[in-house]
């Protein structure tokens, strides 16, 4: 049973040691050191409300405001809210956010920002015996999110209640579990406790079968920011010339896209792997105004 | 061109929704514990029966209690219901009270009945509503989990208060409807002799 004394549990070490062997070899490539300090630097500001204290500020990326030390608002807890109040204000807010980061940075908090992206990158490096052949479905499947993000307002106006929070894996794994855990004389579970808990179960299987699956298939929020990756000022310039056709970039997206010809695509999340492995510098990040 | 336009007009987006919304995010994300994470909060810490305020609670940054809820509780027993819509515990709750005649109509127009009458009820929208947020005060510092949605205070010499988070239903610290009426009926009692 945790006494709460961390300083002198094994655990967090043993955590950090691995964690420390995967992150070296994950991130060795310049934009991924990069990257890493990025998904780091967003772990800690995401959860650092015994510092910055409770914030009415709306996530740019999917993380859960019920986490216990959550500081800003889940974006589809907003969404959700603005349904069931009629509140125009709420949808305005949450619409200005989402735009003014998909503007700028298109998919990119999914890459550089996303907790849940930074689990994905962990969780898609377990080897597996057999590797799933998703080919097939995995471009239709893509528009999965598009339809769980239009049919969130209707379940929410019909159901009268937090339809999709209810069930919400992300929700599940960054809240649920954790309150459960740390103050597990402080919670019973309720009626969406086990349907919710079978969907995170899922979502992980997901996750780890296929790289940044939460992202590519479920995410309502990268729903959202997709819509702006054509016109983001942060775009991925591609020299047709410098291009060999080796496909490394192909190869390394963990979003299965066919770089390097999708550069603009929507569920580019920007995280510069194609860059990194490209031998000739074919491909680079830069800021477009036109 | 283009994207500067675009830009613009989502900057403006943000900027009004952050001028209108920004405090009704704010009071949502601190009243997480009343949401839905799957899970009903227990109410361990509100064991002992009445808590007086401020003396045995009071903690640094605890808001005072209103001038004006002071006052109601100096003249009668005062029950406040916290809710907001989609709180699934909040309705589970106000649904339980409508069903066992403590109360009548909806949690933003209702009223206590039956032998509960004398009692005042003030139902407060944590999202809409003008009162100003209350919630603070009946939340132990650190504590969301122990945000209540149902409190009965009332005077005597100092403020006395009992609360609970989630449904009345017998569980994990909270009561059941039948030891609410008793509770209610004990601050009548309490009221009436020593108020």
């Amino acid at each position: 049973m945790c006494m709460g004394n961390c300083l002198t549990c094994p655990i967090p070490y043993l955590a950090i040691s691995i964690a420390s062997i995967g992150i070296k070899r994950m991130y060795s490539k310049p934009i991924q050191k990069k990257r890493l300090i990025s998904q780091l630097i967003f772990l800690f500001i995401t959860n650092a409300a015994f510092i910055f204290g409770v914030t009415g500020l709306i996530y740019g990326y999917f993380y859960c405001w019920e986490s216990p030390q959550a500081t800003m608002s889940c974006p589809i807890g907003i969404l959700e809210h603005a349904v069931l109040e009629s509140s125009i204000f709420l949808a305005i807010y949450l619409v200005g956010t989402i735009a003014v980061i998909g503007t700028i940075f298109g998919r990119a908090t999914c890459g550089w920002a996303c907790p849940i992206g930074f689990l994905q990158d962990f969780l898609g490096k377990i080897k597996l015996k057999r590797e799933i052949k998703i080919s097939k479905i995995d471009r239709r499947a893509r528009y999965l999110k598009y339809v769980i993000l239009a049919i969130i307002p209707f379940a929410v106006y019909y159901t009268a209640s937090m339809a999709y929070t209810n069930l919400c894996p992300v929700g599940g794994l960054t809240a649920t579990l954790p309150l459960l855990i740390f103050h597990y004389n402080q919670y019973t579970p309720a009626r969406f406790f086990i349907p919710k808990m079978i969907i995170l179960a899922l979502t992980i299987v997901l996750i780890i079968n296929i790289k940044r699956g939460w992202c590519r298939y479920l995410c309502p929020v990268g729903a959202m920011l997709a819509q702006f990756n054509k016109i983001s000022l942060l775009q991925l310039k591609f020299d047709e010339d410098k291009c060999l056709k080796c496909y490394n970039c192909a190869r390394v997206c963990p979003m299965g896209l066919n770089m390097p010809y999708e550069v603009k695509s929507g569920e580019c999340i920007r995280c510069g792997l194609c860059i990194d492995h490209c031998p000739t510098k074919a491909l680079k990040f830069e800021f477009k105004w036109k | 061109m283009k994207k500067f336009i675009v830009l613009l007009i989502s900057i403006a987006f943000l900027l009004t929704g952050f001028h209108f919304a920004y405090e009704k995010s704010k009071i949502l994300n601190e009243s997480r514990c009343l949401g839905c994470i799957a899970m009903l909060p227990k109410a361990i810490s509100f064991h002992k029966f009445w808590i007086e305020y401020p003396k045995n609670f009071h903690k640094s940054g605890i808001p005072q209690i209103p001038s004006w809820l002071l006052n109601e509780s100096k003249k009668n027993v005062v029950m406040l219901f916290f809710w907001y819509k989609g709180c699934d515990p909040c309705k589970a709750q106000w649904d339980d009270m409508v069903a066992n005649n403590i109360v009548s109509g909806s949690e933003s127009n209702g009223k206590m009945t039956g032998n509960f009458s004398n009692i005042t009820l003030i139902s407060i929208d944590i999202i809409n509503d003008k009162l100003g947020n209350l919630l603070p005060i009946y939340t132990p510092k650190g504590k969301p989990s122990e945000t209540p949605t149902t409190v009965i205070l009332f005077t005597k010499n100092e403020t006395y208060w009992y609360a609970f988070s989630g449904k009345a239903d017998g569980i994990a610290g909270r009561p059941n409807i039948s030891q609410l009426k008793k509770i209610l009926n004990l601050a009548m009692e309490e009221k009436n002799v020593h108020g």
